[in-house]
């Protein structure tokens, strides 16, 4: 929330932080302001532009829309050409939105699946402006909810919508959307999981690698509240898990010195074993800008294009 | 303050807090959510431990900062030890105030107190004192001790009440205290030396037990008195005389004042001889329904007020019903019977009179009693319905006159003439009545009856359950009572008009009606006046229970006491009030009028009476005595303590506070 003291007039940055997306009651709101935030602060950025700027022309082929001829050409060349754009590489876009019950903590004002719903909406209307087709599966211990890639102009809404609805559920088991995903989408194109991944490495990359052996690309996103990371306990506390109800008094000297430790090796071993896998791995804190994400999701789209 | 007082057990309810606080805390420790559990480990029980600990301690610390309040609060304190301190010339003085009445005359209790503490005064260190009181018992209010502040508290806590002390009585009493004493005892008796106190033989003032008596004279040569002695009132003509008595050297004049339900309503001055009774009477007052407070009283009181007040009950029920059952159209005997039962001022009755056939048309449970003026005249179905009556709680006046002596026996009852005594008399001659049962509540102060003649009378054969309250002079029963089933029969041998006797024209037929109708009314049976130090109770006012009041206001039995016939010690002068079943009787109690008489014995009385003590001897073999010594007060050390407490508790509070809010590690 400070940022928005400090910001200069126009600047729009400041959207892309997480408390202020909190602020908006509309999740559509939430992924244009997000997109809108920034974009604006990618003038001097590497990457190509998102309007329909002009990349290259292509022999027509049987099926392309003939919407898409040059008349232009055709009546200098008489030939059929296709004009391609930039942004125009029919890439298809998967969300695995972890919706179980350990997303639910949150020692801030934003909790992880609030901070995942942001995301997960800001993925899909950046990609829906590109005009990937944008999918969704929100899961737990099962698979809440499902929706199947597509382009088409008004599916953005619905997509939305089902982000919307999630809310922490049970337990975490990543088998059943990677397997939900295998059995519905066959095309290739990029997954992006967002989790907090309390889960053995190993169980994640038995379901990645599949999906990598498919040739997806498959990002992974794993969001931690600093608490999580770096917790201040001042005295012993029992501490009550979010998804088991299992309670375990633990010590502050603990807290501080080996579950540091422990967590920073978790996260390297998913990292590692992500990496093994042909997939990527993104640790994010809940309190960072979306834009550290967003720069993630470009990154893949441009090596997937 | 034993620790049993209820302040203390209040006190100690409130251990209950920290109680529940910790239990509440302890129920809900620091639990936080936590997204997983897969990297926590378990802590060290070693510091889980610590930390119970600490948490018992400032538990332990919170109980005990409230216990040790609730024991400052209870005034603990230790117990004197009992101890053989006493030294070998020690003696045991046993301090005995006389709380009678007549203690209160002027300015003698003053004097009494003086003297208490004259005698505390002169005591030897080593000696011990014991405190005891006299009145309607023998009472110790202070166990022997060597504390002589504690034996003038007690001493100045008592006060003389209404009752009667009698040195007889009050001797044999120390006697059996001392009985046990170890030391020499010296018995100080602190009273105004009543002459009307002494027992009626004077070798009951003899202790058994060898002490020394002492005798203060708390009295003043010369001391008058005057008091109401007496309150009476006359049914039959409705006056009230009080009696007024001068305890006195020479002749007074006083006024006495009639109070009736609060309201004084008359007054007189009378004169009063020295040494003499004086009776004031007073006329023409109307009294109220129910049961009346009256009370006589010397106006302005003297030096002794507890006996200025004379109170008395008089009750004026409502008339109640009886039924005369009379074939006599000329109406004799209900002439005779309305005129003697319309005399009394009370007006308790009123006389409807029937044929004996008309018996079956009445209800006859509406009657407190039947009168039956000849025997004779009753049907067979008459007698069976009054046979009803009497068996279920009713109760008969029968006579047998003239139309009875054709009959074989006494309807109703069934009794037996005697043979050939039908008739008892020849023309021109009578009998007169020979003996009578005066015990009986009918006939206290019936003297006169002896003077009426009865020409004719029939005698039965009384039964054994029977009882004969009147017998003529040659020994035939006259007045018969006979009990039948849960009422009762009274068998008149005789007319009640003047065909066979001339009882009806004699004075005492009036109050020989009165009471022989009281009686059968059941009316006699409710004394309206207690004896103080005598017990009441609710059962004894004709109640099946009850709640009763005390002259004050005090309820002195309950309603928990109801029923239960518990006996109420009657303590107070004045009115005591029973209510039970909606209805409230009055008994009216009065002081002692021994007490009144406030002249001290003769000196040479004093003097034999201390003659009679055998002297201070010690009855035991050795010194050894069984003293109390003053009790050590615990309150500095517990309140020292509580202060150590509470620092503590605040040390160890606010780091256990500290922690849990996380101002520092």
């Amino acid at each position: 929330m400070s940022g928005m003291t400090e910001r200069s007039p126009g600047d729009v940055q400041h959207l892309l932080h997480p408390e202020v997306l909190a602020s908006l009651s509309n999740l559509e709101l939430v992924a244009r302001a997000a997109v809108h935030g920034f974009l604006n602060g990618l003038h001097r950025s590497p990457f190509f532009g998102f309007s329909q700027e002009f990349a290259e022309y292509r022999m027509y082929a049987e099926g392309d829309d003939p919407r898409f001829v040059d008349w232009n050409v055709y009546a200098r060349t008489e030939r059929t050409y296709i004009k391609r754009y930039l942004g125009e590489t029919n890439t298809r876009l998967v969300i695995l939105l972890d919706a179980s019950a350990s997303m639910g903590y949150g020692s801030g004002a934003v909790t992880k699946l609030q901070y995942a719903k942001f995301l997960a909406a800001t993925l899909a209307y950046l990609a829906a402006k590109q005009h990937d087709a944008v999918g969704l599966i929100v899961f737990d211990e099962e698979v809440r909810e499902h929706r199947a890639p597509t382009s088409r102009a008004g599916k953005l809404s619905g997509v939305l919508h089902a982000i919307d609805r999630a809310s922490p559920g049970t337990g975490t088991d990543l088998k059943v959307p990677f397997e939900t995903f295998r059995q519905f989408e066959r095309g290739r194109g990029l997954v992006v999981v967002i989790s907090d991944f309390y889960c053995e490495p190993d169980a994640m990359i038995k379901g990645v690698q599949p999906l990598a052996y498919q040739g997806q690309d498959v990002v992974l996103f794993q969001l931690l509240d600093p608490e999580e990371l770096e917790p201040e306990l001042k005295e012993s506390a029992l501490m009550e898990d979010m998804e088991t109800g299992e309670s375990l008094e633990v010590s502050p000297i603990f807290m501080r010195s080996r579950y540091r430790e422990k967590i920073q090796e978790h996260v390297q071993a998913l990292k590692d074993c992500a990496s093994g896998a042909g997939a990527d791995h993104e640790l994010i804190k809940i309190t960072d800008p979306l834009d550290v994400a967003l720069r993630n999701y470009l990154l893949f789209r441009q090596r997937r294009g | 303050m034993t620790l049993l007082a209820p302040a203390f057990l209040l006190g100690l309810l409130a251990i209950g807090v920290p109680i529940w606080l910790h239990r509440l805390s302890s129920e809900n420790p620091n639990r936080q959510p936590f997204s997983s559990v897969m990297f926590l480990e378990p802590g060290e029980p070693r510091r889980v431990l610590a930390k119970k600990l600490q948490y018992l301690l400032l538990f332990a610390l919170r109980v005990g900062v409230l216990v040790l309040l609730a024991l400052l609060f209870a005034g603990l304190a230790l117990e004197g030890r009992v101890q053989n301190l006493v030294a070998e010339t020690a003696r045991l003085h046993v301090i005995v105030m006389d709380l009678s009445a007549s203690m209160a005359h002027g300015e003698r209790w003053n004097r009494a107190q003086d003297l208490a503490d004259t005698v505390i005064d002169g005591l030897d260190n080593a000696d011990v004192a014991q405190v005891v009181t006299a009145e309607r018992i023998i009472e110790v209010i202070a166990e022997p001790s060597l504390d002589r502040s504690a034996t003038r508290r007690a001493v100045a806590t008592v006060a003389p009440g209404p009752f009667r002390v009698d040195y007889g009585q009050l001797i044999s009493s120390v006697d059996s205290l001392l009985r046990s004493a170890e030391l020499p005892v010296v018995v100080h008796i602190i009273t105004d030396a009543q002459q009307t106190a002494l027992p009626t033989r004077f070798a009951d003032l003899a202790p058994r037990t060898p002490f020394e008596l002492v005798i203060h004279d708390a009295s003043v040569s010369g001391d008058d008195n005057w008091a109401v002695e007496g309150l009476a009132w006359s049914s039959v003509s409705g006056d009230f005389v009080a009696t007024l008595h001068g305890y006195a050297d020479a002749d007074a004049e006083r006024t006495v004042a009639l109070r009736l339900n609060g309201t004084q309503v008359a007054a007189q001055d009378i004169a009063v001889a020295a040494g003499e009774t004086a009776q004031a009477r007073f006329e023409g007052l109307e009294l109220a329904g129910g049961a009346n407070r009256v009370i006589a009283e010397l106006a302005p009181g003297d030096d002794l007020l507890v006996d200025d007040e004379r109170y008395l009950v008089v009750k004026r029920p409502t008339p109640r019903p009886i039924l005369l059952v009379s074939s006599d159209s000329r109406g004799r005997a209900e002439l005779f019977l309305t005129s003697a039962l319309g005399t009394l001022a009370a007006q308790a009755y009123e006389i409807e009179q029937i044929s004996p056939g008309a018996l079956a048309e009445e209800a006859l449970a509406e009657y407190v009693f039947i009168v039956v003026a000849d025997a004779g005249a009753l049907a067979e179905d008459d007698a069976a319905i009054l046979s009803e009556y009497v068996e279920s709680g009713g109760a008969l006046l029968m006579a047998l006159a003239q139309r009875s002596a054709g009959l074989g026996q006494v309807p109703v009852t069934g009794h037996a003439f005697e043979p050939f005594s039908q008739f008892g008399m020849e023309e021109g001659e009578f009998l007169v009545v020979g003996t009578m049962d005066r015990s009986h509540p009918a006939l206290a102060q019936m003297d006169e009856l002896r003077s009426t003649r009865f020409y004719r009378h029939i005698s039965l054969q009384p039964e054994e359950t029977d009882g004969v309250l009147i017998r003529l002079e040659e020994g035939s029963p006259l007045l018969v009572e006979h009990p039948l089933g849960d009422g009762r029969v009274i068998i008149f041998g005789s007319s009640l008009d003047r065909e066979w006797n001339d009882l009806p024209v004699q004075p005492v037929f009036v109050p020989l009606i009165a009471q022989l109708s009281a009686y059968l009314a059941g009316d006699h049976r409710i004394s309206a006046e207690a004896r103080l130090g005598g017990t009441l109770s609710a059962r004894s006012m004709g109640f099946a229970g009850g709640q009763i009041f005390a002259p004050d206001g005090e309820a002195v039995l309950g309603l928990a006491g109801a029923g239960a016939g518990d006996d109420v010690l009657v303590e107070q002068v004045g009115f005591y009030e029973v209510v039970a079943s909606g209805q409230t009787e009055l008994v009216a109690v009065n002081v002692d009028q021994r007490e009144s008489d406030v002249t001290p014995m003769q000196a040479n009385g004093l003097t034999r009476w201390r003659d009679l003590s055998p002297g201070a001897s010690r009855a035991g073999g050795g010194n050894v005595a069984l003293v109390e010594t003053p009790p050590t007060e615990l309150w500095p050390w517990i309140l020292a303590l509580l202060v150590v407490v509470v620092f503590v508790e605040s040390w160890v509070g606010n780091w256990h506070l500290r922690v849990r809010r996380g101002i520092a590690t």
